[in-house]
């Protein structure tokens, strides 16, 4: 019997786009001082292809939050080319920065994307080209074509690496006739394009990305009991990791790729403990009967974080992995949990209580400082963008739980609720190819 | 254990019909003696029954049945008008050495997941011992922790996370 519905369970796993949660990525409050810039609608020859491009650059730049666009409801001109920009028009509309293109049908069924970043800001008012690039491929890849031009443009124009090819792991819970489903989904980063990779009757937890972005450690009850299994994302095909008696849980893939840190109460209570992948070695880091858990590594590899209630409530300490000495890190307020490290190791990002309400705070290791950053219902959950920029969370909004994004400095802010059911408990990917 | 009780109650009641029907009639209607000895046998009957251990049994029962426990926030501390519940389980289990029970925790749904699990597990843990000081041995016991995974209500106020801050107690093996 567990052998029919582990292969259904796989079965599953295999399915491509159905209609489970598709989340949709709304703008709450952009930055103040947003880069101007306008994207005109690329030009085409022929049918419709089955992606709007220039709109799909629209929303990743709009929803960023650090651009003011100017799309095809504020433009009356519309240049494919260069030598059809009037840079005075564009002076007038408000914007130096100007994305033209086009997407042509060439033979095959494939599509040649080209397009230009333009830079009117001299006064000669002839356009500098700061990007030029042309790519063709299928229909099914005009999506990720216009994300990669987003993280172009975008990298071009703020000096950070650009997100909008990443992907975000998050589970869905849906009451169905049967009692309630739990789907762990992979989609891009704004929203489309979900694929299940579990489907269970039972709870699936934290969900964590393998460095390379292949694979996703995830916690699954679907044996009523906790295990670990490390997931391809491509092909669907997963092993067991850990079946220990008591707590599995809380896994956290090593940047180096070839340990997992991970919670095990198999002694007695929740320690930390780390596995070698493929020896599957066990390495104890604490032992005490205290609840430790939630290891997050320093991008250096060299420390985790965790969560332990030694003082009393939930705090925030770091272990040296060489010296095993442990350090508490969080000293405001009496509950803070789910920490993790900004890129540049000198952030941890951190569900921090005020009175009573859980939220999104950025602890500032150097001056010590807590920020908090939401500022809605109950928020769980956060995790970083691969280029520290924002951090993914879950909420409470409404009475359900749903997806939320904010900017490391608590300016720009985004909701992300499921169109069939609640989201939570998400993963920022790190940056894929 | 149920269809034992409802024979009893059959027994009784016809017992009970039978010395009726004989004192009226082989007395006459007038004779409160008569009437006297059959209130006194019939109430001689009515105490016997409450003292019969079959119907010990039907309020052990009851508390046999009571298999959710709930906890106070941020506490594993079993309440005491759960002690006697979680106490006739041990029992039970000490007495039938091949029952075997799940103990689930869970917590409500604030804060973080993870660190949710660890409560939970606290929680079915606290029950767990309350279980062995009852003679059940630890390999009968088996401990799940779903933290705030599986909430009993679905509402996110104080009244619904009361009923999800619990332990339930689940026969795999009567």
């Amino acid at each position: 019997m567990r052998k029919i519905i582990y292969s259904i369970i796989c079965l599953l796993a295999l399915l491509p786009y159905t209609a489970f949660a598709i989340l949709s990525l709304e703008l709450n409050r952009g930055m103040s001082g947003a880069i101007p810039i306008a994207i005109v609608p690329f030009g085409m020859n022929g049918d419709t292809p089955p992606q709007n491009v220039s709109n799909i650059i629209t929303n990743d730049l709009q929803n960023s939050g650090c651009f003011k666009v100017y799309g095809q409801s504020a433009l009356s001109q519309f240049p494919t080319e260069l030598t059809m920009v009037s840079s005075d028009y564009f002076h007038r509309l408000g914007t130096d920065n100007i994305v033209i293109g086009k997407v042509q049908a060439v033979e095959g069924g494939r599509y040649q994307v080209s397009f230009q970043l333009l830079d009117v800001s001299n006064s000669q008012s002839k356009a500098n080209v700061d990007l030029n690039k042309s790519y063709t491929v299928s229909g099914a890849e005009l999506r990720s074509v216009a994300h990669h031009i987003s993280d172009l443009v975008y990298e071009q124009l703020t000096g950070i690496k650009g997100i909008f090819s990443t992907k975000l792991a998050y589970v869905v819970v849906q009451n169905g006739r049967d009692g309630k489903r739990y789907i762990l989904e992979v989609s891009d980063q704004d929203g489309f394009n979900p694929r299940p990779l579990l489907n269970s009757p039972e709870p699936i937890m934290s969900p964590s990305w393998s460095p390379n972005g292949k694979q996703i450690a995830y916690v699954s009850f679907e044996n009523r009991q906790a295990e670990i299994y490390l997931q391809e994302v491509a092909t669907g095909y997963r092993h067991l990791l850990s079946k220990f008696p008591g707590i599995n849980g809380a896994p956290a893939w090593s940047p180096d790729g070839g340990k997992l840190a991970l919670v095990l109460s198999k002694n007695g209570s929740p320690n930390i403990y780390i596995m070698n992948i493929y020896s599957r070695e066990l390495t104890q880091l604490t032992n005490d009967f205290y609840i430790n858990t939630e290891p997050a590594w320093s991008p250096n590899g060299r420390n985790l974080l965790f969560t332990s209630n030694r003082s009393g409530g939930p705090q925030i300490y770091e272990l040296n992995l060489n010296t095993r000495a442990i350090n508490r890190l969080s000293y405001d307020g009496d509950y803070n949990a789910r920490a993790s490290y900004t890129k540049d190791g000198k952030h941890v990002a951190m569900i921090h209580r005020v009175n009573g309400i859980f939220h999104i705070a950025v602890l500032d290791l150097d001056a010590g400082t807590t920020k908090v950053l939401t500022s809605s219902g109950d928020s769980a959950s956060p995790s970083v963008a691969p280029n520290g920029s924002m951090i993914l969370y879950d909420t409470v909004d409404g009475g359900k739980n749903i997806l939320g994004m904010v900017s490391a400095d608590g300016r720009i802010q985004l909701r992300m609720p499921a169109r069939n059911g609640e989201a939570q408990d998400p993963a920022w990917s790190p940056f894929l190819s | 254990m149920k269809l034992k009780q409802w024979m009893n109650l059959v027994l009784v009641g016809c017992s009970v019909l039978a010395l009726s029907a004989c004192s009226s009639s082989h007395k006459p209607k007038n004779n409160q003696y008569a009437v006297n000895d059959a209130n006194a046998a019939y109430g001689a009957r009515a105490s016997g029954l409450g003292g019969d251990s079959e119907f010990g049994d039907q309020a052990g029962g009851k508390v046999l049945a009571k298999r959710v426990y709930y906890f106070d926030f941020d506490s594993n501390v079993i309440h005491e008008d759960d002690k006697p519940a979680i106490h006739a389980n041990g029992s039970y289990l000490a007495s039938h050495g091949a029952s075997q029970v799940l103990l689930e925790g869970h917590t409500d749904p604030r804060g973080s997941r993870e660190y949710n699990v660890g409560l939970g597990e606290r929680r079915a843990k606290s029950v767990a011992q309350a279980l062995t000081t009852k003679g059940s041995t630890p390999t009968q016991i088996r401990v799940v922790s779903y933290g705030a995974e599986k909430l009993a209500a679905a509402g996110h106020n104080e009244n619904d996370y009361q009923l999800d801050r619990r332990v339930v107690l689940v026969y795999t093996k009567r």
